[in-house]
């Protein structure tokens, strides 16, 4: 690798979804700096998403801890979302707690941390009192999301015995409609496929395209926008939330919902991709070089890289041809180039963080800058450049202090579009860094998983300490001690991961109700290394049970082959429709069920939370195999 | 006259089963039934794994026709071998003299009745007129009449399975051999010519 360059890293869950997640994607993203394989085509730090829009919907506030663009969840950030959607602050405030609380407590609630969805179960069982909201969790509704691709099923089935309302919103019924024991206050609502609606769709290269709606929705169903406003509409809150989106009938406007995105995503440059440029790219799809995406020469889109990949910085009519590679500092800030963000302000322990000796081509500031405000502008004597219409607007954000009005938060983009006038990315131009000061690691090192195969590493590398976040305890550290004192790897002494296969998709509902695919993939298994499966007397194809070190169990077939190493167990996570061993096909509503059901692998993975994001340990824990 | 080909290059095949679920949605081939199959030989063996995509080969001098006992066989213009459902008695003789096991049954009954054979017709469809309702019930797209190649190839993610001019796909794969500047990339090459350099 020191040798080969440039050199892309790309990774999937099998990175990610461990109790050190954060630290393992950011040792990566440290490997690739000091690499030099950052910001240079043919590099970069890939993490390749596993459904389509997946990043599309992680930039628009998926993440519990976020408003959408990653703009966070402080009041400025409130504010900023009030401002774009054109309803008051006080009112959006209001919609948090409980009618009888004060204003603080409701302020503070609306800028916690949500509760994730690696977690929801374990706040529907606990006491209110340990729970970081006035009550515990009572009601979910679930959009287009397998219930068994989460760890801990056992007790994300108590969970949903325990809650008062349940509503499955999915073109199939999940897991979550079948594997529990609930008799009531439970709804399955028929939810229209990607190809019932039109639509942006965002890639892991950041670039949008257009969908089209390919058929009307199926049957009953109804697409996620109508789903939305139907449900707003009888929560009274309709006409604020589509208060600058045309609604035909029940129906809000695809394009009318991108236009949106586009007037508030000033952080990522989600703001010049409106879905008239996007329709263009798709209908001129051959104006592109098919390997560096860029239209051709002579064409209407000369220069624009398909897609417009974010940033595509300023508004639409600026025509900003996205950014193909991030903080490529061989290129103009209008041709797609950047820089490394100035995100963890100017200094640090008397260094600067700022850039030195290094600029995106055409800067006409030939240094480190920080990020641009209107305040900064002035200082440049730049803010002559800004139209009055720019000028006003940014006097309206800002109101008593129009300085301070950020390059992000800026409605008219004139702070964004000076800025690249001049060669400077709106962001600033600083140093990437390798020391996260602000995480619970600020250098990446290594942990072991919860349930460890190596108790005797755990003294020296310990999960991090317990604490309350996202609105629940992570006791992590508490049930890894317990794990270690207990000597849970004697009667556990297999290492169990899971993971995807090709033939089908995250919960695997729809996949598996599809025939072709169906028929690729019968059976749920459990991968065994041939020396396991003699020592266990365990036969290629026949069925085994295999144990999770809490109470979980799956009865599955046995898969033997060297494709794992000696002590370890591979696990699909697609499967469900069984639980511990029994068919649950009579629960699905009649003609429902898939064609192939199977044991959960998450039935018998384990508890063990990231840190940072909560993301769950489910490629990393211990099991037991028995023939059975 | 084109001759139409099907090469798999087992240097690029990753045993997604695109090719295999393309050709079922395209033919709509019902379960049970595969005119295409993704084959992997050393299946999780460390640097010994093989993936190939098979179906009918269209050969040049068919096993197949030559016994079939009812001449249901025929050799198109584009050099595909199809053959007649009305003429076909599932007697199964094709099944023994394929080399690639490419004929498949529908059914399999009390006194050995298989019903009608049924494999990969590059796409081509059968003996009725061109893409008429008739000719899709008994043998699926004739995407050839419509200027298009199997979808199949088409729809291959690295381009391991190729379709089309026998001399167009040998070019390709003669510029890959020579790119990747070893061995042919074929399966199979090393026990045909074993003096060679291998794979």
């Amino acid at each position: 690798m020191a040798t080969h360059k440039p050199a892309t890293l790309i990774w999937c869950m099998g990175v990610t979804q461990h109790t050190v997640g954060t630290a393992n994607v950011r040792a990566l993203s440290i490997l690739q700096l000091a690499l030099g394989n950052i910001g240079v085509e043919g590099g970069g730090a890939n993490i390749f998403r596993g459904h389509c829009n997946v990043q599309g919907a992680t930039d628009l506030g998926l993440d519990v801890t976020s408003l959408p663009a990653y703009y966070g969840l402080s009041e400025r950030a409130w504010r900023h979302w009030s401002r774009v959607w054109d309803v008051d602050y006080e009112w959006v405030r209001n919609r948090f707690g409980k009618p009888d609380m004060a204003m603080e407590d409701r302020q503070a609630l609306m800028e916690a941390k949500g509760i994730p969805t690696t977690r929801w179960f374990d706040a529907v069982v606990a006491d209110p009192a340990d729970v970081d909201q006035p009550d515990r969790l009572r009601g979910m509704v679930v959009f287009g999301h397998g219930g068994n691709t989460v760890p801990r099923m056992p007790e994300m089935r108590a969970g949903l015995e325990a809650l008062d309302l349940l509503v499955v919103a999915d073109p199939h019924p999940t897991t979550f409609a079948v594997v529990s024991e609930r008799k009531d206050g439970t709804y399955l609502l028929p939810i229209g496929t990607q190809f019932e609606c039109s639509g942006s769709r965002t890639a892991s290269n950041r670039s949008l395209q257009w969908g089209n709606q390919i058929v009307e929705p199926l049957f009953e169903s109804k697409n996620d926008y109508e789903a939305m406003y139907l449900l707003s509409k009888r929560l009274g809150i309709a006409e604020q939330m589509f208060k600058h989106i045309q609604v035909d009938g029940d129906a809000p406007l695809a394009e009318d919902i991108l236009r949106e995105i586009n007037r508030g995503t000033w952080s990522i440059g989600y703001t010049g991709q409106s879905p008239e440029r996007l329709k263009q790219h798709m209908e001129q799809q051959g104006d592109f070089d098919m390997v560096s995406l860029r239209g051709k020469p002579g064409t209407t889109v000369e220069g624009e890289f398909y897609g417009l990949p974010w940033p595509c910085w300023g508004t639409p009519e600026l025509k900003h041809p996205g950014t193909h590679v991030l903080y490529n500092t061989h290129e103009h800030v209008m041709k797609g180039g950047g820089t490394f963000r100035a995100r963890f302000g100017v200094e640090r322990d008397g260094e600067t963080l700022l850039a030195e000796g290094s600029w995106s081509v055409g800067s006409e500031i030939e240094d480190g800058y920080p990020e641009f405000t209107y305040g900064i502008l002035k200082t440049l004597g730049w803010d002559g450049d800004l139209t009055a219409d720019e000028l006003a607007s940014i006097q309206a954000v800002g109101g008593a202090d129009p300085d301070s009005v950020s390059w992000a938060i800026d409605l008219s983009g004139g702070i964004q579009r000076v800025a690249m006038a001049h060669g400077c990315v709106p962001y600033g131009n600083a140093k990437a860094r390798a020391v996260a000061w602000n995480l619970p690691d600020p250098v990446p090192v290594h942990r072991e998983p919860i349930f460890s195969p190596r108790p005797e590493l755990v003294a020296e590398f310990p999960t991090t300490e317990d604490k309350r976040d996202f609105r629940v305890m992570n006791i992590g550290h508490t049930l890894q001690a317990k794990a270690v004192a207990d000597k849970t790897v004697e009667s556990f002494p297999l290492i169990l991961t899971s993971g995807r296969l090709v033939e089908y998709e995250g919960g695997g509902e729809e996949t598996r109700s599809n025939r072709w695919l169906a028929e690729l993939q019968q059976e749920m298994f459990v991968e065994v290394n041939p020396a396991d499966a003699a020592r266990l007397g365990v036969r290629d194809g026949g069925m085994v049970w295999v144990f999770g070190p809490s109470e979980g169990k799956a009865r599955v077939k046995a898969l033997v082959t060297n494709r794992v190493g000696e002590g370890v167990a591979f696990m699909p996570f697609h499967f469900a429709g069984f639980w511990s061993g029994e068919s649950q096909r009579a629960k699905y509503p009649e003609g429902a069920d898939p064609i192939v059901l199977g044991d959960s692998a998450n039935a018998c993975t384990t508890y063990g939370y990231d840190p940072v994001t909560a993301m769950h340990e489910g490629k990393a824990t211990l099991c037991r195999i028995e023939a059975a | 006259m084109a001759r139409m080909k099907f090469l798999c290059d087992a240097e690029r095949c990753i045993e997604c089963n695109a090719c295999v679920t393309a050709c079922k949605n395209e033919n709509e081939v019902p379960w049970g039934i595969n005119r295409r199959r993704v084959v992997t030989l050393n299946d999780g063996e460390m640097g010994k794994e093989r993936s190939i995509s098979m179906a009918c080969m269209h050969c040049t001098d068919a096993p197949c026709a030559s016994v079939c006992p009812v001449e249901c066989f025929y050799t198109t213009a584009d050099a595909v071998v199809l053959h007649s459902k009305d003429l076909c008695i599932g007697c199964g003789y094709c099944f023994y003299a394929c080399p690639f096991g490419a004929p498949q049954y529908p059914q399999l009954g009390n006194f050995g009745g298989r019903g009608k054979m049924d494999k990969c017709t590059f796409c081509a469809g059968g003996p009725e007129a061109d893409n008429t309702p008739e000719e899709y019930a008994s043998y699926g797209a004739n995407r050839l009449a419509e200027g298009k190649l199997p979808l199949c190839a088409e729809m291959c993610s690295t381009k391991a399975l190729l379709a089309g001019d026998g001399e167009i796909i040998a070019a390709i794969y003669k510029e890959r051999v020579v790119t990747r500047g070893y061995g042919s990339g074929a399966w199979g090459w090393s026990t045909a010519y074993p003096d060679s350099q291998g794979v």
